[in-house]
């Protein structure tokens, strides 16, 4: 499916639309960078924390998804600016190698894409400033200025930086003067970036950023970012290689000169059928924070793209729709030997079996969710491709219309507890998300208990209930 | 007593010309283990977030599960209704399953000859758990390996009346466990010799045992904060009064020093929680020592976890592995729980792998130059080792201080 193109000349734009239908609506493309796997799209990337796709270790990466792009936050990296110089900007590595990729032991060909948040992130209750944006870093709050993370990009060399935008998170609903700046802060946190890279000024025979530049696009109307829109296609077009979306619906207004730009959705989809949606409008590359969080919850996701035929008539009576995934904490899987799903072919679903993830989940064994996970993500990557078939195929709105009379339109809630959850980690519920807020908790694990064994009371409990010991006779 | 039926073989290939060190294959039915061996403690059929894969590449082929949270969870009914622990965690080679400790498990319990009492929390009422029990439950899991119900007392105790009776209860109790055994022929049963610190009473223990004919032998009631030359002594006592075809296990010893001091006393078989449990705290074990990553003077270290190592995570790029440095470990210590795994599985390696370099050592009839080499690796300054190294590799022929 996927194939790395490493002779492409680098003046030649990396993304190609395969398909697309009139100039509003889904479309196929491919993003082919030098020395990377293509991506085509639509398609999603990979969701890091602190450098690793959450649960899988860097081998478990390479063995078992196919995960062809990550997300990378910088704000991960950089907890001692701006006292010391992070770690990551220590580290040397040839001309032609990011030192990112080498400090997260990320595959060689695996696309890799930076931007300053997390995603989601977690709101700052300091406010951004005309020269830096807030970020939060896993030791609290710190600032980044653009022309330091025009550095930065520099130094760690990823494919692709995401610019800078400037959007008060946690504040209420901005003015028209707030707007102004936020356009205003963006143009200019992109310009640095921009030319820090290349030179806006074209004399300067600097030599071309070894990444490219996607640009944000603000979760704003079109009028309410027209200077910044203006200037973006006047001054920086030829140095912008895609586009960050704050707000989806943004695609219906999207100026001609920059249609044929890649479309990196920052506008999170609370579900499978949201994905679809901004598909619908013409999105191509995601990056999808409900993955992580239904592989928390414990929950694996069981879905496909179309829907199966056979039961499509079956399922529109209201309440029959079929979930979008399986609860594994439920005591009903602790004797099946089932997979996760019946037609998944991941390393979960060929060599272990419901009752045994049940069981870990249960036990609170890290290995429960690292197996979810990798289901989580293959679930992702043949939805996807369904997705790409069916806008091939022309059947696309209808193949949609039908996956949302199969599925509930939401992931189900959680009902098991899930892994510890650190601070600089988003919580579901803390920030405004589409999703029923569901209350996150934390589990206060004890740093290193003397014993792996639980209270004499709860074994006696346990043992108990389960019948296991008799009851003495007297 | 008829001969038990068993189902390991024991293959001894080299004994040291020196020490009491034996290197040899065990065979199991899941396969053979290289003897000496440690073995990573999957206490609740998963070790720490590793897939049976990740285990299996680090060279692990014998592991250990414990009967008594697995018998709470999943429970002897899925056990029974999957086929096994085998199946159930879908690892292909071997099981140990160590039984329930009761000197941790039921401060709260009393023992009697019939078994464990104790009362139930919810009600009072008096609960029984019986060498049957025991053995029936690993009898449904299904491991290569099962043990003994026991009655362990802390070593540490002083009441020398109670450690005999324990002793003795335990000889009493692997009868029963022996009666109670349903697949002899597919299961190894282990004998737990007692005794406490007290050397009298562990030879009358190992003689009792020994008469018992089991598969293979094991050490109880050690690693509870004994004196560790105290720990050596009855080692050293009780490999002394054992057959030499047999497997002797050491329970619960895992520190790298502790695996090279007694395998030089002719232990053969260890486990420990610790350097799997420590990794998620950022301790990387090495052969100079333990390192906390977690350490900000790690945090610009662009090395490996430990040079030369041949883990996934330390070995470079060049050669298939994951070039991990320790300031990635720094990074994502405590925080990231991938990095739990990547640290254990490095942890687990350097366990495995100090074994099979002690194993090559035997067979080349060099174990006292490895021992010392061990040492000075891991204590460059002589002054420093270990009094009760150097005295209980004395009383096996090799001087830990001369040159
Ligand atoms: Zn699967
Ligand atoms: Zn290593």
């Amino acid at each position: 499916m996927s194939t790395t193109l490493s002779d492409l000349p680098p003046e030649m734009r990396a993304f190609t639309i395969l398909k697309t239908s009139a100039s509003f609506g889904p479309r196929l493309g491919s993003l082919a960078l030098p020395g990377r796997i293509t991506l085509e799209t639509p398609h999603y990337l990979g969701n890091t924390s602190r450098g690793a796709v959450s649960h899988i270790s860097q081998d478990n990466f390479r063995k078992n998804t196919s995960i062809g792009g990550v997300y990378v936050a910088l704000e991960d990296f950089v907890e001692k600016l701006p006292r010391q110089t992070p770690p990551l900007y220590q580290l040397e590595s040839p001309e032609n190698s990011s030192s990112l990729r080498d400090f997260i032991a990320l595959p060689k060909d695996t696309l890799l894409v930076v931007g300053a948040r997390r995603i989601p992130c977690i709101p700052c209750p300091t406010a951004n400033t005309n020269s830096a944006l807030s970020i939060y870093t896993s030791v609290g709050f710190r600032q980044i200025s653009a022309e330091d993370y025009a550095a930065a990009s520099q130094k760690i060399r990823p494919d692709i930086v995401v610019g800078l935008a400037d959007i008060p998170y946690g504040q209420p609903q901005p003015g028209l003067k707030r707007i102004d700046k936020m356009s205003d802060r963006t143009e200019e946190w992109t310009k640095e970036l921009v030319s820090q890279t290349h030179g806006l000024d074209k004399t300067v025979k600097a030599p071309r950023a070894s990444y490219q530049i996607f640009a944000p696009i603000l979760p704003l109307t079109k009028e309410l970012q027209t200077w910044y829109l203006d200037h973006l296609i006047d001054d920086m077009l030829d140095d912008i290689s895609g586009l960050a979306i704050y707000d989806a619906h943004f695609l219906a207004d999207l100026p001609a000169q920059v249609k044929d730009l890649p479309r990196l959705s920052f506008d999170a989809p609370s579900s499978p059928g949201a994905v679809l949606y901004q598909i619908s409008l013409g999105m191509d590359i995601f990056t999808i924070p409900f993955i992580t969080e239904a592989t928390d919850a414990g929950i694996s996701l069981d879905f496909t793209f179309p829907p199966p035929k056979s039961e499509v008539s079956g399922g529109e009576d209201a309440g029959g729709k079929d979930t979008l995934g399986v609860d594994m904490w439920q005591s009903e899987h602790a004797l099946s030997v089932t997979p996760l799903s019946i037609n998944c072919s991941c390393y979960a679903c060929t060599k272990h079996h419901r009752a045994y993830v049940q069981h870990l989940l249960s036990a609170k064994e890290m290995l429960g969710w690292v197996l979810i996970q990798i289901h989580n993500h293959a679930i992702m990557d043949s939805f996807f491709a369904g997705i790409r078939e069916s806008i091939a195929r022309g059947t696309f709105d209808q193949d949609k219309l039908a996956f949302e009379a199969f599925y509930e339109p939401e992931l189900p809630e959680k009902s098991g507890q899930g892994p510890r959850v650190r601070g600089y980690q988003f919580k579901s519920g803390q920030n405004e998300t589409k999703k029923n807020p569901a209350a996150y908790k934390v589990l206060n694990v004890p740093e290193e208990s003397s014993s792996e064994a639980p209270t004499p009371d709860a074994v006696a409990a346990d043992l108990e209930k389960i019948g296991f010991a008799e009851t003495a006779k007297p | 007593m008829a001969p038990m039926p068993s189902a390991l073989s024991y293959e001894l290939l080299a004994k040291c010309s020196v020490t009491k060190a034996r290197a040899a294959i065990l065979h199991l039915p899941h396969g053979p283990v290289p003897l000496p061996i440690f073995m990573p403690v999957a206490t609740q059929a998963s070790l720490k977030g590793l897939t049976p894969e990740q285990l299996e590449e680090t060279g692990c082929r014998l592991c250990l599960n414990n009967t008594y949270h697995l018998g709470l969870k999943p429970g002897q009914a899925t056990l029974d209704a999957i086929g096994g622990a085998h199946k159930f965690q879908s690892w292909p080679h071997n099981i140990l399953t160590v039984s329930f400790q009761m000197v941790s498990l039921l401060k709260l319990a009393k023992v009697t000859e019939e078994g464990v009492k104790f009362l139930s929390p919810h009600d009072g009422t008096p609960m029984l758990l019986t060498p049957e029990h025991s053995i029936s439950l690993q009898n449904s899991i299904g491991s290569d390996i099962i043990m003994q119900l026991d009655d362990v007392i802390a070593t540490t105790s002083p009441d020398l009346a109670r450690m005999e009776e324990a002793m003795d209860r335990s000889v009493r109790w692997l009868d029963r466990c022996i009666k109670a055994h349903k697949y002899p022929e597919r299961q190894n049963l282990f004998c737990i010799i007692q005794g406490g610190l007290d050397l009298d009473l562990r030879k009358r223990c190992t003689k009792e045992m020994v008469e018992r004919d089991t598969p293979g032998i094991a050490i109880g009631g050690l690693s509870g904060g004994e004196e560790k030359a105290a720990y050596c002594k009855v080692v050293d006592t009780c490999t002394s009064l054992l057959p030499e075809k047999k497997p002797r296990y050491v329970m619960g010893v895992g520190y790298p020093e502790d695996l090279v001091v007694s395998i030089a006393l002719g232990a053969d078989m260890f486990d420990c929680v610790w350097p799997t449990r420590t990794a998620r705290f950022g301790n990387a074990v090495t052969s100079t020592g333990v390192l906390n990553l977690r350490n900000a003077s790690f945090q610009n270290d662009f090395t490996p976890v430990e040079e030369g190592c041949t883990c996934v995570c330390c070995r470079p790029k060049e050669d298939g592995g994951l070039g991990i440095t320790r300031a990635y470990i720094y990074h994502v210590a405590a925080k990231e729980t991938a990095g739990a795994h990547l640290l254990t599985i490095h942890n687990v390696q350097y366990q495995l792998n100090l074994m099979q370099r002690a194993r090559q050592a035997i067979l080349e009839d060099k174990y006292p130059a490895f021992v010392k080499e061990f040492f000075g690796k891991l204590y460059p300054d002589k002054t420093k080792f270990p009094a009760w190294a150097v005295e209980a590799l004395n009383g096996v022929g090799v001087d830990l201080l001369a040159d």
